[in-house]
């Protein structure tokens, strides 16, 4: 068995509030290169903080994160965004596209923040919307794209930069069933042929079925 | 970046055009004030200079109040030597101030007697131009006059016994050019010099205080009539540039340093005044821009905090995506940027177009009537540029806008990625 990409050690979430909530309670994973994983788990189970954490947006109460042997979970803001940047790509669930910039602007977003050469960056931009189907679409702005389709453009965004992982947050949650499974298959399509690692979150069993791997949460805690 | 803080900029079209123009309007008022108050500043010194007052005076050194020289100089030719060889003068004349009385049949009435060399006093003041009959003393003028004291002798000439004067202070004396007016002084040996000198010139300037109580007669006639032969109380002289006054105020004080009895002034010595009004007028315009740079600040800081709540969810994209901090706030900082360079655009173009009507068809300003009793001041005051100011207002803009984009821009930058996600 190969070494895992993502290795996430006893860690735990407890919000400071009137009274300490632990969001995710002293929870154990790995995962591995090339995996098209879900977590799975009700509302409030705690899928999404996992995510955050795994994908450096939040720190852990306690325990740590590893890709590839690096610890990541307590880098500093900076150092953080610049891992994200090199390393992670996100999908949201409300799409979360900027609306002031076109499809293509928005895709190629990463590679301005990585400092790329404006011609490379369109040329990949564009490259990436081709893969999702959008390529006709890449002067437009959000406001004029379905649902679906910003989505796949989030998607496109999300691997412009080649990282090591997508993190998708409930990625099909305001998609109808037809259009989540449309995008369903282009993520699956890209981990296929692409050898793009997902690792996303879902309550549908609709969607999780199409997982390779699941692990479910409930009160922050694994299922088994 | 930029094209992205451009493209936040007009995302909320209205409230930026709103921000804009109150930062384009208000950098407008601000140039309409400095314009106005540094036309009145220079209008105010260029009639007091080109009034009375010159732009230099040499006087005796142990004089103290300086607009009324009461010690006379000797030997003005080496002042004038000074002057004369001094590339900043334009021109010079010499000049005695003294008060007198002058009476007619109807009636006396007291006066600053200027005595004045006319030819080169014309090219010193402007009193020449505001002639309206008669002359302002005919050429050869200057020459010696006579002295008709006690003793009672005639004058030599008609025209260095002329005497010019306002036509207020001509209807108190019913008098007319042509007619004659006696002119009463004390004399440097204590007596009381008189001598009757002719009409020559009515002058209005709209001045109350010039037009009642200034006469002007020839210097020769005044020094003979005070037995001051040869001698005069000071010498006056005009700039190239008035701007110029203290450099050249300076050299003259310089090279006269071995005459020990004698002191160089600036007009800024003489009618302190107006150096203090312009003080005054200079931190009202302070305290005015300061209000005004405030408002303008509570504007951008509203409109950038407005945008800042609308986008927390956008900035925490943009940190998910890997925009460093520093990056999020370098983005609003240059969004308030570009509110303050496109107000400063609009405010210098719409500021510049009300300088450039004003200073073409005039402002009517009831202060020049005011300022008018003391001097000849006009009515209408036609607005000149201020480009130094006005562009160093632009830039406060653009600084203000910048500055109060600092509190929004820390904020942004301080999101945690994973709260603001959570952001609704």
């Amino acid at each position: 068995m190969s070494e895992p990409l993502i290795e996430v050690r006893g860690v735990s979430k407890v919000y400071d509030g009137n009274s300490k909530v632990a969001a995710v309670n002293s929870l154990s994973l790995e995962f591995h290169a090339g995996e098209f994983s879900a977590i799975a788990g009700p509302s409030g189970s705690g899928k999404t903080t996992l995510l955050n954490i795994i994908g450096t947006l939040d720190r852990p109460t306690h325990g740590e994160v590893r890709y590839e042997g690096r610890r990541v979970s307590h880098l500093s803001r900076e150092e953080a965004a610049n891992f994200r940047l090199r390393s992670l790509g996100f999908v949201f669930q409300a799409y979360n596209l900027i609306p002031v910039l076109t499809a293509v602007e928005n895709v190629e977003y990463p590679l301005v923040l990585q400092g790329a050469p404006k011609g490379e960056r369109r040329s990949r931009a564009l490259e990436t919307l081709a893969w999702v189907g959008l390529e006709q679409f890449a002067s437009r702005r959000p406001d004029h794209l379905s649902g679906g389709q910003q989505q796949r453009v989030a998607v496109a965004r999300s691997i412009v930069h080649r990282p090591m992982v997508v993190l998708a947050d409930e990625p099909t949650a305001n998609l109808d069933s037809k259009t989540a499974a449309s995008l369903l298959d282009l993520m699956e399509a890209l981990n296929r042929e692409r050898g793009v690692t997902f690792l996303f979150s879902s309550h549908d069993s609709a969607v999780l079925s199409r997982a390779r791997r699941t692990v479910h949460m409930r009160d922050g805690k694994l299922m088994p | 970046m930029l094209r992205l803080a451009w493209r936040n900029v007009w995302r909320n079209r209205r409230r930026s055009l709103i921000t804009v123009s109150s930062l384009g309007f208000g950098l407008a008022a601000i140039m309409f004030g400095q314009s106005l108050i540094k036309t009145l500043q220079a209008q105010l010194v260029e009639k007091a200079t080109g009034s009375i007052t010159g732009h230099l005076q040499v006087q005796h050194r142990s004089i103290k109040d300086y607009k009324f020289p009461d010690r006379y100089l000797e030997r003005p030719e080496r002042v004038e030597a000074a002057l004369r060889g001094h590339p900043g003068i334009a021109a010079y004349g010499k000049r005695i101030h003294v008060t007198g009385l002058v009476s007619t049949p109807v009636g006396s009435v007291g006066a600053l007697v200027c005595a004045v060399e006319p030819d080169k006093e014309r090219r010193i003041t402007t009193m020449a131009g505001h002639i309206t009959r008669g002359s302002y003393f005919e050429e050869g003028a200057c020459r010696k006059g006579g002295r008709s004291s006690e003793r009672g002798r005639s004058p030599s000439t008609e025209g260095a016994r002329g005497i010019v004067m306002g036509e207020k202070l001509a209807q108190r004396l019913d008098l007319r050019v042509g007619e004659k007016a006696v002119v009463m002084a004390q004399a440097s040996d204590g007596s009381m010099g008189a001598g009757a000198f002719k009409l020559v010139g009515l002058y209005r300037t709209g001045s109350t205080a010039f037009d009642s109580q200034l006469v002007y007669i020839p210097l020769a006639a005044a020094q003979e009539l005070l037995a001051v032969e040869g001698k005069v109380n000071h010498i006056v002289a005009k700039l190239r540039d008035v701007r110029e006054a203290d450099r050249v105020k300076r050299e003259l004080a310089e090279n006269l340093g071995a005459e020990r009895d004698l002191q160089v002034l600036s007009w800024k010595d003489i009618d302190h005044e107006i150096v203090g009004i312009q003080r005054y007028q200079d931190g009202l315009l302070t305290v005015v821009l300061a209000v005004v740079f405030l408002i303008v600040a509570l504007g951008i800081l509203n409109t950038l905090l407005m945008s800042l709540f609308e986008r927390v969810r956008e900035f925490g994209v943009l940190m998910a995506v890997g925009a460093r901090p520093a990056w999020v706030m370098k983005l609003v900082l240059i969004e308030a940027a570009c509110l303050g360079f496109i107000g400063s655009a609009l405010g210098l173009g719409v500021g510049s177009a009300i300088i450039a009507y004003y200073g073409r068809w005039g402002l009517a300003l009831p202060l020049g009537d005011a300022i008018s009793y003391f001097m000849p001041f006009p009515s209408v005051v036609f607005l000149r540029p201020a480009w130094a100011s006005h562009l160093g207002a632009g830039l406060c803009v653009m600084a203000v806008s910048f500055l109060a984009a600092l509190a929004p821009a820390l904020r942004a930058g301080r999101l945690r990625p994973a709260e603001a996600l959570r952001h609704v």
